[in-house]
């Protein structure tokens, strides 16, 4: 397969990459891991004139440790978030999606921002990132701005950036005691498939009664960008949790969604499955909090 | 307007210059010539153009040749020494995992990566391990005894 044409640009800094983001705006687009624009340019589907290659940019491929925050630059890996014991022990769940993705050889190349920015609703990255509160900083010539990951998807490829903006980082605050996430992702597949469903769950508990004071749960594959079950947080909140409480809140999260039908499966089956992940990730988040 | 860059491919230095649309996989099979390095689906999906970029397996399908620019590459090619054949190269050989071979070395390269991290997989490892690369004649089983036995 031929790609197209384009202009290539290798900025030695962010600053440098913001300058010719701001010079091109639409007619340029990031390159970091390629595991998705690359295909796209393949397959006819974008064609940009210019493409900023990321690859110098070394602060932006970092990890770093702040305490209650864990600070993840964008072109980090998502090999490197399976195997980084940070992210292991206090943001496990993004673990889970980092190993749900690709291959071992996508993984090489695939990055935490380019999952994000691609913005595709079956994405394994985005769920569990919301579930934690995740915030995301764009970057450009003008300064810098940081957007909630739950308001930062708008439809499938598309997103709150602005064609000359750079997403540079990724914060996500750490879980306290009490508090806890899950992912799981089920794909017709083991690996390298396209999500029928994916769940990310978080649960905080009252310190003093272990109720549950707040419930984020992200619905992946279902809709044209990552949903809130919102009717299933409602059914949690206040309540002591158990198991029953736990399948009803995945009942109520079916309503939450809108899947459609393809060759992977049903609407109707993807709306079970939304109850089932949405149980079982809500086990593994309470198993979390109250560890 | 082609750009120049340096990389080291199987231990030898390479300076060439190429045009920005070129992918690491045109780069090593029509500039360099050495075509154990297949094209399947060129999207990243079979891992038929696997190699080790920096030490890591990546499909070379979706790396710009300008990318490899400073990066040490190492092909199938790169594997075979003097002394013969790589051990995990020989295993494929003696346990029948090689079948039309066009999977072979991407799925051999994933494999010495994998050994390499992990010197005793367990069948699952290997198979997680190899799930970037598909083959159609074997159904796998060969390729994952031949993985076992090294």
């Amino acid at each position: 397969m031929l790609l197209p044409r384009f202009e290539f640009h290798e900025p030695a800094s962010i600053d440098e990459a913001c300058e010719i983001m701001a010079t091109y705006g639409p007619k340029a687009k990031v390159l970091a891991g390629g595991t998705d624009l690359m295909v796209n340019m393949k397959k006819k589907i974008l064609a940009p004139e210019n493409i900023v290659c990321l690859s110098k940019l070394d602060p932006m491929h970092s990890i770093e440790d702040k305490g209650d925050q864990i600070v993840i630059g964008g072109r980090y890996t998502v090999a490197e978030l399976t195997v980084d014991a940070l992210v292991e022990k206090k943001i496990g769940a993004l673990r889970s999606g980092a190993r749900a993705l690709g291959s071992p050889l996508v993984r090489n190349r695939a990055t935490i921002g380019g999952n994000i920015g691609s913005a595709r609703p079956a994405a394994d990255l985005p769920p569990s990132l919301i579930a934690y509160g995740a915030t995301v900083t764009l970057q450009s010539s003008k300064g810098k701005r940081d957007v909630l990951l739950g308001e930062f998807f708008k439809g499938p490829g598309f997103t709150e950036m602005r064609p000359e903006e750079i997403l540079t980082t990724i914060t996500v605050p750490v879980p306290s005691d009490g508090e806890g996430a899950g992912y799981i992702n089920l794909g017709v597949r083991k690996a390298q498939d396209c999500n029928v469903v994916n769940v990310a769950s978080f649960i905080a508990l009252d310190a003093a009664d272990g109720s549950i004071k707040d419930a984020r749960i992200v619905l992946g594959s279902v809709g044209p960008t990552p949903l809130r079950a919102s009717s299933a947080e409602d059914v949690l909140k206040g309540e002591k949790p158990d198991e029953a409480l736990f399948r009803k809140a995945g009942e109520a999260a079916r309503q939450d969604c809108t899947p459609i039908d393809d060759f992977r499966g049903l609407a109707s089956y993807r709306k079970a499955m939304v109850g089932v992940l949405t149980k079982r990730t809500l086990d593994i988040a309470f198993a979390q909090a109250t560890a | 307007m082609k750009k120049l860059i340096q990389l080291t491919v199987n231990d030898r230095e390479v300076e060439i210059a190429v045009e920005p649309n070129m992918t690491l996989t045109d780069l090593i099979r029509y500039e360099i010539g050495l075509t154990g390095t297949k094209k399947g689906c060129e999207t990243g999906d079979c891992g038929a153009c696997t190699v080790l970029l920096n030490g890591l397996p990546v499909n070379s399908c979706l790396v710009l040749a300008v990318q490899a620019n400073g990066c040490t590459v190492e092909t199938i090619e790169g594997l075979e020494t003097e002394d013969g054949l790589h051990p995990v190269q020989d295993a494929f050989v003696e346990h029948g995992a090689i079948q039309c071979g066009f999977c072979s070395p991407g799925m051999i390269l994933s494999a010495k990566h994998l050994l390499d991290k992990n010197p005793n997989p367990d069948e699952s490892e290997i198979r997680a391990g190899i799930a970037g690369n598909l083959c159609r004649c074997t159904g796998y089983q060969k390729i994952i005894d031949a993985i076992k036995s090294v």
